[in-house]
C-alpha cells in the first residue's frame, strides 16, 4: 500500500468541524480531508460520494434497537479507496453529523459560487 | 473554495439516484418483453413474438440512453439486477395488457423525473428527457393499439390467429 504523509498544509479550507471531527477541502489537490476517529484520511470526489452513502445507509435505529449480544461496531469499507473506519454506534452518529453538515456547506458553497460567478441576471 | 461536487457532475445526487432507477426499470421493461415473446413463441404467436423481440431491444436502448447520459454528465451509472420476471400467462390477451401496463408505468416514471428535474431546474436533465416522452408516445399508441386488436377482431374461432397476423403492421406514423 502507498505510505503517504499527511501534514496539516494552509492550503486547506475548513468545510465543516464538530467537536468529533472536521472536513477541510483542498484546492490543489481536488479533494477532502477528514478529520475523524484519531487519524486525517484523504478522499477524493467519488470516494467521497460513496462514503456518504455508506454512511447514509447504516440502519442506526435498528443498530440501536438490536439487543443481540454483538458488538455495535460497523465497518465503513470504502471500495477503491485507502481508508476503512470501525465505528462504534456513538461515533457513527457523530460521523454522520459531521458529514451531513459538510454537505450543508458544500451546496451553500455551490449557492455562492453561482451567484457571485456563474449568474449574469 | 472551489465547487468541486459541481465540477465532476452535472447531475445533482437526487437526479442520480432516479435516474438510476429508471435504468432498471427500462432493464425490467426489457427482460418482460423477452419473457413475452418467448410465451407467444411457445404458444405458436409467431408474428407477435417477433414484435416483443423488437420491444425488448428498444427498452434495452433505452436502458443504454440513460446509462451514457448519468456517465457523460459525471454521475455513476449502476448496472442493475433484475429478478422476479414474470413468465407464464394466462392468456394471449393478458399478454398485450401487461404490455401497455408496463409503457404506462414507464411514462409515469419518466414524467415523474422529469417533475424533479423542473424542482431543482436541471433543465439540461429535462431536454434529454424530451426524446423519451416522445418515445413513449409511440409505445403506448402500439400498445394500446394491439389490445385494440382483441376487441375488433374478436378472439373466437381464429380470432387470436387473425390477431397474432396484425400485431406486426401496428404502426405510428403521427405528424404531430
Amino acid at each position: 500500500m502507498q505510505v503517504r504523509e499527511v501534514v496539516a498544509s494552509t492550503n486547506w479550507t475548513d468545510v465543516f468541524a464538530t467537536n468529533a471531527g472536521a472536513i477541510y477541502q483542498c484546492d490543489a489537490e481536488n479533494c477532502w480531508y477528514i478529520d475523524f476517529a484519531g487519524k486525517v484520511a484523504r478522499f477524493d470526489y467519488r470516494c467521497l460520494m460513496k462514503l456518504r452513502k455508506a454512511v447514509n445507509n447504516i440502519d442506526i435505529e435498528g443498530l440501536l434497537l438490536d439487543n443481540t449480544k454483538s458488538p455495535d461496531l460497523e465497518i465503513i469499507f470504502i471500495c477503491a479507496c485507502d481508508d476503512t473506519y470501525v465505528l462504534t454506534l456513538t461515533e457513527i452518529i457523530k460521523f454522520k453529523e459531521l458529514l451531513q453538515g459538510t454537505f450543508v456547506m458544500l451546496d451553500l458553497n455551490h449557492i455562492i459560487y453561482n451567484r457571485l460567478y456563474r449568474v449574469a441576471v | 473554495m472551489k465547487d468541486i461536487i459541481r465540477i465532476k457532475s452535472l447531475l445533482s445526487t437526487e437526479i442520480e439516484t432516479v435516474l438510476n432507477q429508471q435504468i432498471k426499470k427500462e432493464a425490467t421493461s426489457s427482460s418482460i418483453y423477452l419473457a413475452m415473446a418467448s410465451w407467444c413463441d411457445r404458444n405458436g404467436f409467431d408474428n407477435s413474438a417477433d414484435y416483443f423481440f423488437k420491444q425488448a431491444e428498444e427498452e434495452r436502448q433505452h436502458q443504454l440512453k440513460f446509462y451514457k447520459y448519468v456517465l457523460d454528465m459525471g454521475g455513476t451509472a449502476i448496472s442493475p439486477e433484475v429478478t422476479n420476471i414474470k413468465i407464464e400467462y394466462n392468456s394471449f390477451r393478458e399478454v398485450f395488457e401487461d404490455a401497455l401496463d408496463q409503457e404506462i408505468s414507464v411514462t409515469e416514471s419518466i414524467k415523474n423525473i422529469a417533475g424533479r428535474c423542473y424542482k431543482e431546474q436541471d433543465f439540461v436533465t429535462l431536454e434529454f428527457l424530451n426524446w423519451f416522452f416522445k418515445e413513449q408516445r409511440e409505445e403506448e399508441y402500439k400498445a394500446r393499439r394491439a389490445l385494440e386488436l382483441f376487441e375488433i377482431i374478436g378472439e373466437q374461432g381464429t380470432g387470436n390467429w387473425e390477431i397474432d397476423k396484425h400485431v406486426g403492421k401496428i404502426h405510428y406514423s403521427s405528424e404531430a
